[in-house]
């Protein structure tokens, strides 16, 4: 088993809002990730999309900082720039650094404002320069937002997943094709052998193991990348390698 | 240590890719499909995709003998014949064709032993479950006790609790397979399972992999009660047999999932 690396990067942790189980504390995130063999984690609020931005990254930044291990890394929310509800930039990323966080996401579907550069084009012109990762995570489903989104934003390093479980590929692949920084999370690729087929297609460096816990078991897809038919040396990025390079280039 | 050092069935799959006991895929399809791209979607691909893993049969309607009427279950039949050792059918039925119907299941018998059970598919017909026209389908397979699998799904006004639990009761003969186990609907499934005869089972497509859902099922109805599907060419076998092994669940509740449940029904030759 150890053969591999894990490091998931689409994991939510938290007392979910309308119930459920997930991890509220590292050591429950920590047990579920041994069943699993999963060694690092990259962490997002449960809630995110029903609660305020600066709420959510408090609540991410005493988990990861509660995780003694190194393990477990988090993702912060953004805000539009005008209404002065998150420090500017340069203060931002410091705190991230302090902070263990060492990713950036945005909720602008629930949170009510638009996403385009107008309403955070200097936080994500920021992020570029500094090679932070984006998770757009809240965009799965909303393809025409997304499409547009990533249209303002090419020179940020992004990373998105589809949670439908009907095979994305006439809607990820043009994008795959078009933005280099882009980032395909595995999560709910459940087409036979489709990750072989984008890795072939895009290149290993463009996809990333993600579980999408506590929706989802984080064993689900680990089989299904193990046994890809992939060259080991390029399973080994997707299961880690290519977050582990994405999140230690991050200028924090 | 980790489930795929650890346990016996997930160290095998995850070292060799495959297990020394047969998988019997309940739910699979074929062919081309309007919303999405399926690269892997002919019966030569889908055939290769199994033999890795260790398929022994998969039972399948094919997408266009669903969704187009012009092709016909026959055509079907003729693929399986070209993979005798590893393709079963459902017979497509589509309840707005009475004479296809009919015409299908005159050829039943000399269909088999490809030809195993009925496929219904209420919503996407926008049928629902207990009308009249699926009755000639239902009285046939309950006759001679063949396995129909109907699409379910929770809330459904087709295919959902009330439908079933009407056909089901109407029917106690029937062999029947709840496709997606009434997803979403899990009391009701429950529900179903409970209040058969011991005819029912719930078969497993896109529930693998959801976190916790397969220990419940497990607990509430007994894995005797599941079947492993994929909706092949719509799921990879290895991440649904990845989620099967990721649940809580004992390795005899994986194997009656795999192989032992179908075995206990239909035997070991079929």
């Amino acid at each position: 088993m150890r053969e591999l690396f894990f490091y998931d990067s689409m994991c939510a942790v938290g007392l979910p809002l309308t119930g459920g189980t997930a991890a509220t504390t590292p050591d429950e995130l920590h047990k579920e990730m041994d069943r699993y063999g999963i060694d690092k984690a990259l962490v997002r609020h449960i809630n995110l999309p029903n609660i305020n931005a600066e709420l959510s990254n408090e609540i991410v930044a005493e988990f990861v900082g509660n995780d003694h291990s190194g393990r477990i890394r988090g993702v912060w929310c953004i805000l539009p720039e005008q209404c002065e509800e998150l420090p500017k930039p340069d203060l931002l990323f410091r705190r991230m650094g302090e902070s263990g966080i060492a990713a950036l996401t945005l909720a602008p579907f629930s949170h009510r404002w638009i996403p385009c550069r107008l309403t955070i084009g200097r936080i994500m012109d920021a992020a570029a320069e500094r090679h932070i990762p984006v998770l757009l995570d809240n965009f799965t489903g909303r393809w025409q937002e997304l499409y547009a989104f990533l249209k303002e934003f090419p020179r940020n390093i992004t990373m998105i997943q589809d949670r439908s479980k009907h095979g994305p590929d006439r809607l990820i692949r043009p994008l795959l094709e078009a933005y280099e920084n882009l980032h395909y999370v595995i999560s709910c690729h459940w087409v036979p052998e489709g990750i072989r087929d984008l890795a072939e297609r895009y290149g290993a460096e463009r996809l990333l193991y993600g579980s999408n816990y506590p929706i989802f078991s984080q064993g689900s897809m680990m089989l299904s990348l193990k046994q890809s038919g992939l060259p080991m040396d390029e399973i080994r990025k997707i299961s880690g390698k290519n977050l582990e390079n994405l999140l230690n280039g991050a200028q924090l | 240590m980790s489930i795929w050092e650890e346990h016996p069935l997930a160290r095998r799959f995850w070292k060799e890719g495959r297990a020394d006991f047969p998988i019997y895929d309940m739910h699979g399809h074929m062919g081309s499909l309007n919303t999405i791209h399926l690269a892997r979607a002919e019966a030569d691909q889908m055939v290769a995709h199994m033999r890795r893993i260790g398929v022994k049969h998969l039972v399948f309607s094919h997408h266009h003998a669903l969704f187009e009427p012009s092709f016909r279950n026959v055509r079907a039949w003729e693929i399986c014949r070209n993979h005798p050792d590893i393709l079963r059918m459902y017979v497509a039925i589509n309840p707005h064709y009475p004479d296809h119907i009919r015409e299908d299941l005159a050829l039943f018998d000399s269909w088999k032993p490809f030809a195993v059970g009925l496929k219904l598919l209420p919503d996407y017909h926008q049928v629902p479950l207990n009308d009249r026209r699926y009755e000639y389908a239902l009285r046939f397979a309950a006759e001679r006790k063949l396995p129909v699998l109907s699409h379910t799904w929770g809330g459904s006004s087709c295919n959902g609790y009330p439908q079933l639990a009407e056909v089901i009761h109407k029917y106690p003969g029937l062999i029947f397979f709840i496709a997606h186990a009434l997803f979403g609907d899990w009391e009701g499934a429950e529900r179903l399972v409970r209040e058969s005869a011991g005819n029912v089972y719930l078969e497993l497509t896109a529930l693998p992999g959801e976190r916790g859902l397969l220990e419940r099922l497990t607990a509430s109805v007994g894995s005797e009660r599941l079947l492993y599907g994929t909706d092949l060419p719509w799921f990879d076998e290895y991440q649904v047999v990845g989620g099967v092994l990721s649940a809580d669940i004992t390795e005899q509740d994986m194997r009656n999932i795999f192989y032992a449940n179908v075995e206990r029904l239909l035997g070991r030759d079929w």
